[in-house]
């Protein structure tokens, strides 16, 4: 058995930040399915938001944020977010976060979707990748204990507390637990619960599921982010960084066609708005081949895309076979970001004591119905870090749960008969069949535009997936780098969050945000001004509505 | 197009040594590597190797492709399959193979340590820098550490070229204490800083340079 004071599940940003600060006061331990390196938010290209501009004011990014969450985004949290996030863009220049100059020798700005004002920091187009590297600088240094290529199973919780975590090394094909005080879920997302995704193929919300399976409370789950400009066919992120620096949206016609939809900001509306339009345009006859649009930076001209948008010049060039300095990109929208997730508070804490979450596996809520390009990266980092302050608090004085011998074989044995099982006989099913329906399925019904019948008839073939899922025999056997045996598990837990973000979507009868039901196609403050919270019952899923905080901001129209 | 892919693989709990297999797979020249063996799983989902996020840019998939060491999501079947369409793929070489076309990284995550690859920040740094000091380290800060470049340039015993790559890029950063100290530090040999200069732009799939200093 192994012993950790605070034990953070996850190596991307979130979770590095949550064990730097963590350390400080307490014994802490990284596990990740993946090395650190390697984690998802390193695939992140625009920037952090944070106001550091005289002109810009840390109450317009509250309310840049509030009206791109469609009011859904609980108040007290952006207030956090939005004021922590320039002292929070200082310290990571400190720890060597290599940001892109203004000529002054400042960090330089650009502009992203909804926002009033330039206010997004970034490293050329891989500021993720920059900063990720850079906190696992810091991760060495300190000489954090990392658990790489280990999955977390399952979480120990008794006497309705965290006790630790069951865990397996993927190296070794075996069994751990690993005892904590603290357990910090910085898993990110579920884009893999779409066919159409600019996410990683680690990218299956395992945190989201396991804490749920653990009893927790999960929020918003239906809102689903698709971001505009994805390489059409592989659907490969091209970031909005692009339309930051001044690209344009054009249809078969050639025409700008945003002015349509969001006169004011254009291309740089938010992501929800121009998703849709895109959608429109194409539904309408007005796309190429009937397919696609384009996103055109040909304008820019060579050297801008050379210092500014390198990455984007070379995806385009190696997955498009285009010359982004010369020829426009064909695109569609894609599912890219959760953001519900487990519910915490602005803390971290979850309805589970002992268990914290953060970044986008956690659901505080700051995106609301619809996150803003910018924000994800700084919610990473701002709350991974109360994340990691409040872990280090408790592990300081709370003692530690009683696990007994026999609560942990019963932990274990269900798992070791798992492993233990012989390599299966040929099956007509397999976990790569239904994988493909499921997730064909999320894109077509449960997409950027939903309706009743459409969602219902969703939810009854999920249901029947996961019957066909139950009757698999799992790839058993004691092998390392047994990686059929993880994406068998991590089928699981798509289908369990499908379910969710299906029926949720299904009970939310208005449209708000990302969230676009075409027979309610109205915002509806009187009865869906609330969060959706769900937890694990005796027969599956039980929803309620929660509230959401409203300090400053009453909701009005949200236009761009 | 039809491609043979021979794929080595090794399971030390059952074979004395590696051995290559043959798998048919009906792949379009624009896809990649990477689907090529994403479509091999399918027909043996006991096959291992790394990936994740299928665009250059985490570092999971690096392997050797027809005996080069290359990231298997960034080479395109058209650019690689020969007229027989065969592809083999092994694992990196230069690292202990550990299942298939898993290989063991620690050594090279272990390598880094010994670069001290954290910036160890000036007291007196006030948040700004020369632009064109930060430009002249972009490139070096691109590096994802896939390993390929330790595959392709081996230097037994002695430092990576990955984390000399780190080692360089803060020996450039004004904001640090030790600067230009760690060129010192590091005692690269000159010869093997000379392989390092002329053998990246070869190797390395983000392209990073090893300056001349």
């Amino acid at each position: 058995m192994l012993i950790h004071e605070v034990l953070v599940v996850g190596g991307g940003l979130a979770g590095l930040m949550a064990a730097l600060t963590a350390t400080e006061k307490s014994d802490v331990a990284i596990l990740s399915k993946i090395y650190p390196t390697r984690s998802h938010s390193g695939a992140a290209q625009g920037g952090f938001n944070a106001v550091l501009g005289e002109d810009d004011s840390i109450s317009a990014h509250i309310f840049d944020t509030v009206k791109g969450s469609d009011y859904l985004g609980d108040q007290d949290a952006i207030e956090v977010l939005c004021s922590e996030g320039p002292e929070l863009i200082r310290e990571l220049e400190r720890m060597g976060v290599l940001w892109s100059r203004n000529p002054e020798g400042g960090l330089a700005q650009r502009s992203l979707g909804g926002a009033g004002f330039p206010r997004a920091c970034f490293a050329a187009d891989i500021s993720g990748h920059v900063v990720l590297h850079t906190l696992f600088e810091k991760v060495l240094e300190r000489g954090i204990k990392i658990y790489p290529e280990w999955h977390l199973l399952e979480l120990l919780v008794e006497e309705g507390q965290i006790a630790g975590a069951l865990v397996y090394d993927l190296a070794r094909a075996k069994l751990e637990i690993i005892r904590c005080k603290v357990l910090i879920l910085a898993t990110g997302g579920y884009g893999r619960a779409f066919a159409k995704t600019t996410n990683a193929f680690a990218n299956t919300g395992d945190g989201m599921a396991i804490a749920y399976r653990a009893g927790a409370i999960l929020s918003d789950m239906e809102f689903v982010q698709f971001h505009p400009t994805t390489l059409y066919g592989t659907n490969v992120l091209i970031s909005e960084a692009a339309r930051g620096e001044g690209g344009y949206l054009r249809n078969k016609d050639g025409e700008r066609f945003m002015a349509r939809y969001a006169p004011q900001k254009m291309e740089l509306a938010p992501r929800d708005l121009v998703s849709r339009a895109i959608f429109k345009e194409i539904k309408e006859g007005r796309g190429i081949e009937g397919k696609y649009v384009h996103l055109d930076l040909t304008h820019l001209g060579e050297e801008l895309l050379q210092q500014r948008l390198p990455q984007v010049k070379d995806l385009a060039a190696r997955y498009a076979g285009v010359d982004a300095a010369r020829n426009p990109i064909p695109i569609e929208p894609a599912q890219h970001y959760s953001m519900g997730g487990i519910r915490t508070d602005v803390w971290g804490m979850t309805s589970i004591p002992g268990l914290l979450a953060a970044g986008e596996a956690a659901n505080v809520s700051v995106h609301g119905a619809n996150r803003l390009g910018g924000n994800s990266l700084l919610e990473t980092v701002v709350f991974g870090r109360r994340s990691g302050q409040r872990a280090a608090e408790i592990a300081g004085t709370e003692r530690w749960v009683s696990l007994s011998e026999a609560a942990v074989s019963r932990y274990m044995e269900p798992w070791n008969s798992l492993l233990a099982g012989r390599t299966q006989a040929k099956q007509d099913d397999s976990p790569f069949a239904i994988q493909q329906e499921a997730t064909s399925l999320m894109t077509r019904q449960v997409g950027v535009f939903r309706d009743g019948p459409e969602l219902e008839d969703a939810v009854k073939r999920l249901a029947e997936l996961k019957e066909r899922y139950r009757r698999l025999t799992p790839p058993a056997g004691e092998q390392p780098y047994n990686y059929a045996l993880m994406h068998y598990l991590e089928l699981g837990y798509i289908l369990d969050l499908c379910e969710l973000i299906a029926r949720g979507a299904l009970r939310r009868t208005e449209s708000r945000g990302a969230h676009f039901r075409l027979d309610y196609p109205q915002r509806d403050d009187q009865n869906w001004l609330c969060h959706t919270f769900v937890r694990r019952g005796e027969k599956g899923p039980e929803f309620s509505n929660g509230p959401v905080s409203l300090t400053h901001y009453p909701p009005q129209e949200r236009g761009y | 197009m039809n491609l043979s892919l021979e794929i080595c693989r090794f399971n030390p709990e059952v074979d004395r040594e590696p051995y290559f297999q043959e798998f048919r797979v009906e792949i379009a020249g624009h896809q990649t590597v990477l689907d090529a063996l994403l479509e091999a799983w399918r027909q043996d989902p006991g096959l291992s190797f790394r990936r994740s996020c299928r665009s250059a840019i985490c570092g999971s998939c690096a392997v050797a492709i027809n005996g080069t060491p290359r990231l298997a999501c960034q080479t395109l079947i058209r650019d690689i399959a020969g007229d027989n369409g065969r592809i083999t793929i092994q694992p990196l070489p230069h690292f202990r193979q550990l299942k298939d076309l898993v290989v063991d990284l620690e050594p090279l995550f272990d390598s880094l340590k010994a670069v001290v690859p954290w910036l160890i920040t000036r007291p007196e740094h006030d948040g700004h820098m020369d632009p064109a000091v930060s430009q002249r380290m972009e490139s070096l800060s691109s590096c994802i550490l896939c390993g390929i470049c330790d595959a392709a340039i081996c230097n037994p015993g002695g430092t990576k070229p990955a984390a000399y790559v780190k080692g360089l890029r803060l020996a450039q950063d004004t904001r640090d204490v030790l600067n230009e100290a760690r060129l010192r530090l590091m005692q690269v040999p000159p010869e093997i800083l000379k392989l390092f200069i002329k053998k990246m732009p070869d190797v390395c799939p983000k392209k990073v340079k090893v300056p001349e200093i």
